[in-house]
């Protein structure tokens, strides 16, 4: 912890940040706080999440960047959190310029909890790598019921909806100003359970851009296992186009571009 | 003025007086509605030429499906009225519109125009001359067309591979290439098609996916010619991906397989002995000729043609007959490709507008201003016309009912039928009801919105409404035609598709068009032969240029050029061509120049130029880039090791100066693709085979004992090209084939001697050759392209070079406007070709700049910046550009100039803020919704 | 228990330029195929959203039909590569969903094909009847 600090506390000190978005015990709770150097004093109580603490803190760091849009901040990330910064720079939502990173490695008992494909960050400040769970049980589980079987559990997960939006509103990469979940001509108004395609909509709009943080199951009070259909939806983008979401080496998202060629083919009849 | 013939010419360039034979085709086209009903009820059937006799068509026809015009015709020669005087008249009897007109005779016409265009194409090779092809009495032997029809969804088969003999799916076929190219024994054609090669990969590629077996394709070739821009790749892929087999041969017989329809092919293999198989077809990959009625009509023409029959032209201008005021493009120019073709068209098209530039618009007719009414804070009010299609849509669907059932819809206001909507009468009815009912909306419910959209569109412009406040629903072509046999469903589908339509409508609003100012001038980048061509092009066109050149002079490689395959001498050409530009009062050179900036788009470009530090604005309307290729250095056969060894256009210097270590050799040796075709440059470099051959025969010509070795993989001579190849063997020049994994080795001994080992295909022996100099015909690559690409917004191909709008039908255009390459920059090429190139890029320039204004806006996409979270997902989806980032705003543009309507955008965008007018999200929602909304209420009522 | 009245409602978008003209040409030609079908024309096949489509399905499609044109020959260059990405990601998709992916089908079909056309719009609506009413429509009633 005192590696963490210590940097976190240079950072504010040499004005190479203008603040740092990470985590503060208070009464006894792990709470997100904004950092500043001019209480770095604050810094002595900063900390590494523990793990049951999961904040969507990419989404914090995106409102205090438009606040402020020529300053830089640093952010406590883990392995989620940094690929849903690579993806945010590749949506043109943050300025990898401006965002310094204060990386934390999850332990082995949150990556197999996550199933998480990469529970360590490019630097790490705090904790050690661990092993990560390259294929996920939970998508295993779906993929071997049958068709029928399969709708039918999707089916009464989403007859649970309560259309409260959580899972919209906790995403950190939820950034849409207008939200097609909102959209009166394409989703029908004023049901609960929402129209049947609700979640799938949503699912489109994860596609290669879910982060798998998981924070839209942990908020779902109705307990639809969102996370199981996202992370289905990016094997779908790593396995038609070979993007793998968050990874800046992997290029543009297939959906922001045409591409030079398509040697995709139709699936026959 | 189709189907009509040229019989006469008189004038001269810019005033000439044509003759034109129209022949009756016995169909009123003002009343042919093109609705097939004479062609269904003909009793008549004949060979049809379009499948090439594979298939019938009737007496009276439509020459294919997508004909322009698209009306019918009588074939005076077999129709039975003609033939049995007087009798039968089916079509005539059953045309809905009375267009049938047996009393029309063959007219001529004068016609007076400025300028001539020979586009008049190719005739295929007949195999039937040869008789040991056995394509008259094989049924399975075709030729490369007939196998193009048969493989075509629309064709004799509908796409079924099936050989003819017994409809039997084939599991070999055999390709048999130069059928009646570079073969003097069996045809007087010596040269080489330019195509079949291509053709026949093509094809053996489309059968193999076609096939439902495994297919067995075998093309038997002399050289693989696969010298166009990405062909040699797609030749490996053949080869390698989908194991077509290529062989090395010439058959020898061309056997009937006893008791079957198969075919035995016995053939010479490579080391010499002699093999058959046995296979299901043979296509014979016939070439080019030109026909006798072009011949005649060149005669008529008084257009000279060489001694393949081409027309005459030089390479210096291509498309220039020895007639003036008539030009020439196409296959009568020389046999060649689509991509090719369509350059000269245009270059044809940029001749004739030069010599005719000061007539420009003088024939153009204004159209008519219609006042608009402001229809935006009205509610819809819809007509809704139901056509009849005279017996067409009635026969099958209710229309009375579709039109009754119309009137129940929301904002309907009128509804009628009609027994033709688109005839004269039934518009003027529209407007009166526009008028009578204060309609602001109008559905017409009949043919397809792809052919008569813009009638009706018109209709309702000049009755005051915009023109986009109209839908149609198609109940014929989609409708009433192909659910002929189930009429209560078909008008079910008619009534649903109308209230798709007027939903839609409701949801319509007016769209604005506008117009923006074209600044008339033209930048070319690239002071070669293909940029000056360009800058000519555009100036005597009477556009201003900015000519923008890297180095300190004008002339680019073609001054180290001797001369042009065909022997032109270059020089000249290029001094003279130097001259007219620097004195052209139109054009302004930019020496020491490169383009450091650009901003703006089609018609409104502002371009920095950088001279040497110093920066000037440069304002036009288009951009043609023509920066140039360079030769390859290669780091092989002790290029710049041995002073003996030279690359291609160092032969040309050292034969120029006289260099006595040429003048004085004993013995020359050339080595082909140094850099082309190999794994790091999978690309042909084209001009090498025919560069090399050019000076072996000079080489000969210095010295008639002169040993000289050409070392090659293919040889590609194509085209008239050929003729030099032949020529060079003829004259003793000794042509050496070796392979990519065997190439030649070089060596040299201390006094600098060469030795050139290379193994002899022929005598699989290696061979010592010991030239007094070594050429190396090394590829044509290009250099530091990305940069321009970025500012235009333009891609390359992987080889690093331009990359068109479309490799065929678009081959000069970029799919960003106004921007447009000629010359190297887009592929290696020679000379002739380049400069066409470069006249097409004129043309298609000023194609912008003769426009007064760019016509934007109507059916394009809008960004609703209040909801747009910049993210930028569209950008990068836009085929056309034409999507900015704001980086200010943090939201994302479309400029309308730019916009074709495609509305990929529209998709993409996460917010679903753009809007496609026309096809808006909420329109496409409402139209999904109602076309399921009668099931839903069908579903209730049922319970 | 079959329903042996089932008529599936089939909603096809097709481009302008390529399908939508290709199904003039089964018209031209009288080629003859079910008459389930309900045209939504729209410029290019990457007009379609996979929203469109799930509106469809939502709304009581049986089956959504999209029709293009062949990879290279897009009116608008390259609309259609996204055309192809959405939906094979759709019909994976679908598929983990256990919303039956056979129900949403894309075809390449050119102005010049006709009998490709009218052949694909057969076989396509006998696919859907023989699978019955779609699955996410019955939920959906049933809700």
């Amino acid at each position: 912890m005192n590696k963490l600090r210590e940097k976190v506390r240079n950072l504010l000190k040499e004005g190479k940040v203008a603040g740092y978005v990470g985590y503060m015990m208070r009464d006894s709770h792990p709470l997100p706080h904004f950092f500043t150097k001019e209480r770095l004093e604050e810094v002595d109580q900063a900390i590494a999440a523990p793990d049951n603490a999961r904040y969507p803190l990419d989404k914090l760091l995106q409102q205090v960047a438009s606040r402020y849009p020529e300053e830089t901040f640093a952010i406590q990330v883990r392995g989620c959190d940094e690929r849903g910064l690579n993806e945010l720079y590749k949506w043109g939502q943050l300025d990898p310029e401006k965002v310094v990173l204060v990386g934390v490695a999850c332990n082995q008992a949150q990556a197999d909890y996550c199933e998480c494909p990469g529970p360590w960050t490019s630097v790490i400040d705090y904790g050690e790598k661990c092993q990560p769970v390259m294929k996920s049980r939970r998508v295993a589980q779906i993929e071997a019921l049958g068709e029928e079987e399969a709708f039918k559990e999707w089916l009464g997960a989403f007859q649970k909806c309560i259309k409260c939006y959580g899972c919209r509103d906790v995403c950190p990469m939820c950034f849409c100003k207008e939200c097609s979940l909102e959209h009166p001509e394409l989703m029908s108004t004023g049901l609960v359970p929402p129209d049947t395609i609700f979640q799938l909509v949503r699912a489109i709009h994860m596609a290669g851009r879910c982060i798998d943080c998981g924070l839209c199951e942990e908020n779902c009070p109705a307990d639809i296992p969102l996370r199981v259909l996202y992370k289905k939806a990016n094997e779908i983008v790593k396995d038609l186009f070979g993007y793998e979401m968050g990874v800046p080496e992997s290029g543009p998202s297939p959906w922001k571009m045409l591409g030079e060629e398509s040697t995709l083919e139709t699936k026959p009849m | 003025m189709a189907p009509a013939q040229v019989i006469g010419i008189s004038g001269n360039p810019g005033n000439f007086s044509v003759k034109v034979r129209q022949q009756a085709r016995y169909i009123d086209m003002a009343k042919c509605i093109a609705c097939g009903l004479c062609a269904e009820k003909c009793p008549k059937k004949v060979p049809d030429e379009y499948n090439l006799g594979l298939a019938k068509r009737k007496a009276v026809f439509l020459d294919y499906a997508q004909a322009i015009p698209p009306k019918f015709a009588i074939d005076k020669e077999a129709c039975l009225f003609f033939k049995k005087g007087g009798k039968c008249k089916a079509c005539e009897k059953f045309c809905p519109t009375g267009a049938v007109d047996f009393s029309q005779v063959d007219e001529e016409k004068d016609v007076s125009v400025g300028a001539v265009i020979m586009a008049t194409g190719f005739k295929p090779y007949d195999p039937a001359k040869y008789e040991a092809y056995h394509y008259a009495n094989f049924p399975n032997v075709v030729t490369g067309l007939e196998f193009e029809r048969i493989l075509a969804a629309a064709g004799p088969f509908s796409g079924h591979l099936v050989r003819p003999s017994d409809h039997k799916e084939p599991t070999r076929i055999a390709w048999l290439q130069c059928v009646g190219s570079r073969d003097v024994n069996h045809c007087d054609n010596s040269y080489c098609s330019a195509v079949c090669c291509m053709y026949a990969i093509k094809e053996a590629i489309i059968a193999k996916e076609h096939s439902h077996d495994p297919l067995d394709a075998a093309i038997f070739f002399m050289d693989i010619r696969t010298h166009g821009k990405e062909f040699e790749k797609y030749f490996w892929r053949a080869r390698d991906e989908f194991g077509v087999r290529f062989i090395r041969s010439r058959i020898h017989t061309i056997d009937a397989v006893p008791g079957t329809d198969d075919i035995a092919i016995r053939y010479l293999t490579e080391d010499g002995g002699l093999k058959t198989e046995n296979f299901d077809m043979l296509v014979l990959s016939n070439g080019f000729e030109v026909s006798p009625q072009v011949l005649e009509l060149a005669k008529t023409l008084g257009v000279e043609v060489n001694a393949d029959k081409f027309a005459e032209t030089s390479s210096f201008t291509p498309v220039s007959t020895s007639k003036p005021g008539v030009y020439v493009c196409g296959a009568f120019q020389g046999p060649k490709d689509i991509p090719q073709s369509v350059m000269e068209a245009s270059a044809a098209a940029a001749a004739s507008s030069e010599l005719l530039s000061p007539a420009r618009f003088s024939l153009a007719r204004k159209k008519p201003v219609f006042e608009e009414r402001d229809v935006s804070q009205e509610t819809p009010r819809i007509g809704v016309f139901v056509c009849h299609c005279g017996i067409n849509i009635a026969s099958v669907v209710d229309v009375e009912a579709v039109r009754d059932y119309a009137k129940t819809l929301p904002f309907v206001e009128h509804v009628e039928n009609s027994l033709f909507a688109c005839s004269q009468d039934t518009q003027g009815l529209i407007k009166d009801r526009i008028r009578e009912h204060q309609l602001n909306r109008v559905v017409v419910a009949s043919c397809t919105p792809r052919t008569h959209e813009p009638t009706f569109q018109e209709t309702i412009k000049e009755a005051g409404l915009n023109k986009y406040l109209f839908q149609m629903a198609n109940i014929r072509d989609q409708g009433s035609w192909v659910h002929a046999n189930v009429p209560e469903a078909a008008t079910q589908r008619a009534k649903d598709q109308v209230r798709m339509a007027v939903a839609s409508a409701a949801l319509q609003p007016p769209l604005q068009e506008f117009d923006l100012p074209v600044t008339k001038a033209g930048l070319v980048i690239g002071g070669g032969v293909a940029g000056m061509e360009a800058a000519l092009g555009l100036a005597g066109q009477g556009y201003k240029v900015s000519l923008v050149e890297k180095k300190d002079f004008l002339g680019g490689h073609a001054l180290k050029l001797n001369n042009t395959w065909n022997g032109e001498v270059v020089q000249p050409y290029v001094e003279e061509l130097v001259k007219k530009v620097n004195h052209n009062p139109l054009i302004e050179v930019y020496l020491n120049s490169e383009v450091s900036g650009v901003e703006g788009f089609v018609g409104n470009f502002k371009t920095m130029v950088n001279t040497q530090g110093r920066e000037n604005l440069v304002e036009h309307g288009a951009a043609i880039i023509a920066m140039g290729g360079h030769s390859y250095k290669p780091k092989e056969y002790l290029y710049q090791e041995n002073p003996r060894v030279l690359l291609s256009l160092e032969m040309d210097q050292a034969l120029r100066e006289k260099n006595p270590m040429v003048t004085g050799a004993q013995s020359a040796a050339f080595i082909q693709c140094v850099g082309s075709r190999e794994p790091e440059r999978p690309y042909c470099s084209r001009v090498c085979c025919t560069h090399s051959v050019e000076s072996a025969l000079k080489l000969k010509e210095l010295n008639p004992g002169m040993d000289v070795y050409v070392l090659y993989r293919d040889l590609r001579t194509y085209g008239l090209r050929e003729n030099l190849y032949k020529e060079a063997r003829e004259k003793g020049v000794i042509f050496i084939r070796f392979s990519l994994d065997d190439k030649p080795q070089v060596q040299q001994n201390a006094k600098g001697e060469l030795t050139v080992t290379v193994r002899d295909h022929v005598l699989g022996i290696p061979v010592n050759l010991h030239p007094d100099v070594l050429t190396l015909a090394s590829a044509i690559i290009v250099k530091d392209q990305e940069k321009l690409a970025k500012l235009f917004k333009v891609p390359l191909t992987s080889d690093g070079f331009f990359l068109e709008a479309h490799m065929k039908l678009r081959p000069v255009d970029f799919a960003t406007e106004g921007v447009f390459v000629a010359g190297l920059a887009h592929y290696p090429k020679p000379m002739d070709e380049a400069i066409a190139q470069a006249k097409a890029a004129a043309a298609r320039a000023s194609v912008v700049l003769a426009q007064d204004a760019i016509r934007a806006g109507g059916v394009v996409a809008k960004i609703d910046e209040a909801a747009c979270s910049g993210c930028q997902a569209c950008v990068g989806v836009c085929p056309f550009g034409a999507i900015n980032y704001k980086e200010r705003e943090d939201v994302c543009e479309v400029n309308q100039a730019l916009c074709k309507g495609c509305g990929t955008c529209a998709a993409n965008c996460p917010s679903e803020c753009i809007t496609l007018f026309g096809f808006s999200h909420k329109q496409i929602y409402t139209q999904v919704d109602e076309a399921l909304a009668e099931l839903e209420d069908m579903e209730e009522a049922a319970g | 228990m079959p329903d042996t009245n089932f008529e599936p409602k089939i909603i096809g978008f097709f481009c302008n330029w390529c399908t939508y003209a290709g199904a003039d040409l089964a018209g031209v030609s009288r080629l003859q195929y079910p008459p389930n079908i309900r045209v939504i024309r729209v410029m290019c096949s990457g007009t379609v959203s996979p929203h469109h489509v799930l509106r469809a399905f939502q709304k009581g499609a049986d089956g959504v039909l999209i029709g293009g044109c062949h990879i290279g020959d897009c009116h608008y260059l390259r609309g259609n590569f996204m055309t192809i990405k959405r939906m094979r990601f759709l019909q994976d998709l679908l598929k983990f969903t256990g919303c039956e992916p056979g129900r949403l089908h894309l075809e390449w079909i050119s102005a010049a094909e006709g009998p490709k056309f009218a052949e694909t719009v057969r076989n396509f609506t006998e696919k859907i009847r023989k699978l019955g009413p779609s699955r996410l429509k019955l939920a959906v009633r049933a809700a």
